[in-house]
């Protein structure tokens, strides 16, 4: 409870705990740790083609090599564990299991066909060229584009047509309303594949405690409950021996929120051998087999009056899924992301759509920062500005004009999902006023179409799903993602708090932001209490850290436990202070009376009664210590929502883009940390920055990834990125606890539409039509070019 | 390369932070691994391992350079310098305060080798403008902050405040 009157820490830019050891170089990573003396090495044999039957291996060189000490090839890693299976509860679901090492085929470049054990790292790197495998080739399926057509070859033969999953969904007499349209504007969007590249690549260590017999696992990974699970699960290993602990993650933008194969492998061999194992990754294992993302065609068509309001919306969605449905998560979730979501702000009352996910011999693909929403909504707010350009309306006038608006709110959406509170209107003008969205507008009708310059101006207006709770999660068919998250607080006889939450971050400062959560619902001070996360064997069970959850699911499941542990503490100071439970709040670490006389006694004095270490005894009937265990299960979802507003020059001899101006303003509810907030947005921001205009996997027609380097895979540098205009509104959640949204990819859901608009917008004055990412000078020239000759 | 060669091991002496260390290593030991596995000073992270990141920047003859792009044989007689001896000299401190104060950053990953080029820059770049600090931030990667903030605080460090710091309004800083 927080105390009247009482300033909070909840709302304040709070400078973060992280800080000063991370400044230190302190921060102690996946590769930092100090591996046992005698620890093996793993390194994996990747295959070299998308396609191909293991005629045999013969690992007899690299088991001759010094320093090596085993080979396993899928007939002995088989013996060790169960293939990860991920199994989507939804129907037109077909998801097929992943061996841990391939057997007998192989389905992607970079799938692991053999790993190497070695006394020291560099001598597993050079017995993984030693391995030989002799293979029989077969033509891949690589793009999105030729999977489910008839020739093509299939990645897995129980999956006909290479169509893994597919969904339908149309409002009631769709068809009818969509034919009285008065118009129909229609684009077909391509949303290249791009990958989340964290510094850090993935790795793990795996450690046998003899002492307890248990299998203590070290992973850079955003969810330790779900490694632990689903480990224990697949090795037979009791639940209860498996100690997962995540060190500090080297960013993970949901590329560390997936199980991986040589999660299994790792801890499976250190159990085989008896022996301490430990793998890191290197950047081409990291681009060749961490997860992929996007890689989509969305297709709308929608039915307007001449108005410009949409009557009816139609979507078709195809989403590459690669080779392997990805554990917890399948292969739906871009699929559903992009098909559900994609509504967004807007009130539109019909709409159909079929969603498919296609198998091909590419990396799987998974859960990376947006999902499915940076495509929904460059479909979305891409076909809004087709709209405008069709009859003639300013785009943003046609967002106004099918916006929801505030006093439409709380609003269900046209998939029976409820906005519980927003801003979509407000972000919207006050956006187009920090943008001077009016004067560019003048400004480019002045400047004309003939200089070398083109300027463009974009917007993507978009809600970010967040904070999913247990019904989030069931109504799109994950099993395996329970939807809720917990939290310990506890007194220590000393006064001072451990919270220990079931969230791992990486990156997002939650030792700051619980902390000043917590202070504020228990009346603490909030250098009193200290938090921790990420370690099994001390953190309660939950979802963890993925899909903006943690500020909504974690934070409501602190005000929980802080109410349910601040009534103990105001019973035993009544107690003790001899008054009703009523007359005692709790304020800066006491419990003080509520008559403003300040009498009162302190955390510690109620914790010495409540650990029975003073003369006091406790009041009759209560318990000693001074825990609480609470799990929150958040809403279907909260909505944050935010515009943001990119203006750019096209440089027409070059196909050059430079961002001139970018506004956001954004709205996550109720906010915990501003400074932190900000810093999500900005991060955010530069990555979507990086996928509308440079970012991209590239396979070839065989299926070779040709990229797979930081030289070749081109992120931004502190050079690509503009200063940021932002400003926040906040309309706390009036569903979710404590009134928080999350706002951990709204940044790049807003700015791949945006500054995809944007160039779009410069470079429809000549005539050209900009439906793909990314946005390359030769992709962009081409088009210009394309629509020379056409004129 | 045969197994003999690949196994043959020398000694290397180098100096890091002012410090001799000895170590019976390969001759292809990268300095990035010798520095943290060899040694054991984990501040200096490797990222890439072909140069571009530039997570693993330490200073070789006080120039930073890439420690994996580096054989730790070769800089023998070299005087190598990690985050971990310019913090304990003081030398990065206002950096460091500017960071925390700017939020400059997230998971922390990219921090000590951002903070050794800044240090570096701002040594030869009193005055920086904005556009200054980000043509020499471009050498290192961050994926977590969007440089925004990293810009702020070098600019803080610097002895003023960043021009990205007062654009927008309601930007918590």
């Amino acid at each position: 409870m927080i105390a009247p009157g009482h300033k909070g820490n909840i709302g304040r830019p709070v400078r973060r705990r992280e800080d000063s050891y991370l400044l230190r170089g302190e921060g102690r990573f996946l590769d930092d740790i100090a591996e046992p003396k005698d620890t093996l090495f793993l390194g994996f044999v990747m295959s070299p083609h998308a396609r191909a039957e293991i005629r045999g291996i013969d690992a007899s060189e690299a088991l001759a090599l010094d320093g090596v000490v085993a080979v396993y090839t899928a007939e002995q890693m088989s013996r060790l564990t169960k293939p990860v299976h991920t199994v989507i509860d939804f129907p037109g679901y077909r998801g097929t299991p992943r061996p841990i090492l391939a057997d007998k085929v192989v389905r992607f470049v970079g799938e692991h066909v053999a790993v190497v054990v070695a006394e020291d790292a560099y001598a597993a790197q050079d017995a993984i060229d030693l391995v030989a495998v002799d293979y029989d080739l077969l033509d891949a399926t690589v793009t999105l584009e030729q999977a489910d057509q008839p020739a093509a070859p299939l990645v897995h033969d129980e999956v006909p047509g290479n169509v893994m999953f597919e969904s339908t969904f149309a409002t009631d007499s769709f068809e009818e309303t969509f034919q009285a349209g008065e118009l129909v504007v229609r684009e077909r969007f391509r949303k290249g594949r791009v990958a989340g590249v964290p510094l850090e690549p993935r790795g793990c260590l795996a450690i046998l405690d003899h002492v307890a017999d248990s299998l203590v696992f070290y992973t850079s990974t955003q969810i330790p409950h779900l490694v632990r699970t689903a480990l224990a699960d697949l090795l037979g290993l009791p639940e209860p021996k498996v100690r997962v602990v995540t060190p500090e993650v080297g960013g993970g933008f949901g590329t560390k929120a997936q199980f991986y194969t040589e999660e299994v492998a790792t801890a499976a061999i250190a159990l085989d051998l008896r022996r301490p194992v430990k793998w890191v990754q290197d950047r081409r294992e990291e681009l060749l087999t961490s997860i992929h993302a996007r890689d989509h065609i969305i297709e709308l068509e929608a039915a307007i009056d001449a108005t410009g309001r949409i009557k009816a919306l139609r979507a078709e969605i195809v989403t590459n899924a690669g080779a392997y449905s990805t554990y917890p998560f399948g292969c739906s979730l871009e699929t559903t992301g992009a098909a559900r979501m994609l509504v967004g702000p807007y009130d539109i009352r019909h709409y159909a759509y079929r969603a498919r996910s296609v198998t091909t011999n590419t990396c799987p693909s998974g859960a990376y920062r947006g999902v499915g929403q940076p495509s929904g909504f460059m479909a979305m707010e891409g076909l809004m500005d087709r709209i405008g350009r069709k009859l003639g309306i300013d785009p943003a006038e046609v967002r106004l004009r099918n916006v929801v608006k505030a006093h439409q709110l709380p609003y269900t959406n046209v998939l029976g999902v409820r906005y519980d509170t927003g801003s979509y209107e407000e972000c919207l003008r006050r956006a187009m006023v920090l943008a001077d969205y009016e004067g560019f507008r003048a400004r480019q009708a002045a400047a004309g179409d003939s200089g070398e310059i083109l300027r463009g101006i974009g917007i993507c207006n978009f809600t970010e799903v967040s904070g999913a709770g247990s019904a989030g999660w069931r109504v799109r068919g994950l099993t395996k993602v329970p939807g809720f998250d917990s939290a310990v607080v506890r007194i220590e006889p000393s006064g001072q708090i451990t919270l220990q939450v079931s969230q791992a971050a990486a990156g997002q400062g939650h030792l700051t932001t619980f902390a000043q959560v917590l202070s504020d619902y228990i009346g603490a001070r909030a250098e009193d209490v200290f938090v921790a996360e990420g370690d099994t064997a001390s953190a309660p069970y939950g979802t963890n850290t993925f899909a903006s959850r943690s500020a909504v699911a974690g934070g409501g499941a602190v005000i929980k436990a802080a109410e349910t542990l601040g009534r103990k503490i105001r019973r035993i100071a009544a107690y003790l202070l001899e008054v009703e439970l009523d007359q005692v709040e709790l304020r800066d670490s006491r419990a003080i009376l509520v008559d403003g006389s300040d009498r009162g006694v302190s955390f510690r004095e109620v914790a010495e009664v409540a650990y029975s270490m003073s003369g006091t005894p406790l009041p009759q009937g209560e318990s000693y210590g001074l825990e609480a265990l609470e799990i929150y299960d958040p809403p279907l979802a909260t909505w944050a929502n935010a515009v943001h507003i990119a203006a750019v020059a096209v440089d027409r001899r070059t196909g050059a883009v430079t961002i001139e101006d970018y506004v956001i303003v954004h709205d996550c509810g109720r906010v915990i940390n501003p400074m932190i907030v900000a810093g999500q947005i900005h991060g955010g921001t530069a990555q979507g920055i990086g996928e509308a205009l440079m970012e991209e996997i590239v396979y070839d027609p065989e299926g070779q990834l040709l990229n797979a380097n930081l030289l070749d895979y081109l992120m931004p540098t502190a050079q690509d990125i503009p200063d940021y205009k932002l400003d926040h509104i906040e309309s706390p959640s009036t569903d979710a606890l404590g009134g928080f949204k999350g706002v951990g990819e709204g940044g790049v859901i807003g700015a791949v539409p945006a500054v995809t608009n944007a160039v779009a917008d410069a470079l429809a004055r000549v005539g050209a039509n900009i439906n793909r990412t990314p946005l390359r000078p030769s992709y962009l020239l081409r088009e210009i070019d394309r629509a020379a000759a056409r004129s | 390369m045969s197994e003999q060669q690949g196994r043959q091991r020398v000694d290397v002496t180098l100096s890091i932070n002012g410090k001799s260390y000895t170590r019976h290593v390969e001759p292809r030991r990268l300095l990035a691994d010798f520095i943290r596995h060899d040694v054991g000073m984990k501040a200096t992270h490797i990222g890439c391992e072909h140069g571009v990141c530039g997570v693993c920047t330490v200073r070789i003859d006080g120039r930073t350079a890439r420690s994996c792009l580096h054989f730790a044989v070769a800089l023998q007689g070299h005087e190598i310098e990690t985050v971990e001896g310019l913090s304990a000299d003081g030398r990065l401190e206002r950096l460091q305060q500017a960071f925390h104060e700017e939020h400059a950053l997230q998971c922390g990953f990219c921090t000590p080798a951002v903070l050794l080029t800044a240090e570096e820059f701002l040594a030869e770049n009193p005055s920086p403008s904005d556009s200054d600090i980000r043509a020499a931030l471009s050498n290192n990667l961050c994926r977590c902050t969007g440089y925004t903030n990293i810009v702020k605080a070098i600019a803080r460090a610097s002895g003023r405040e960043g021009e990205a710091a007062s654009s927008g309004t309601g930007d918590a800083s």
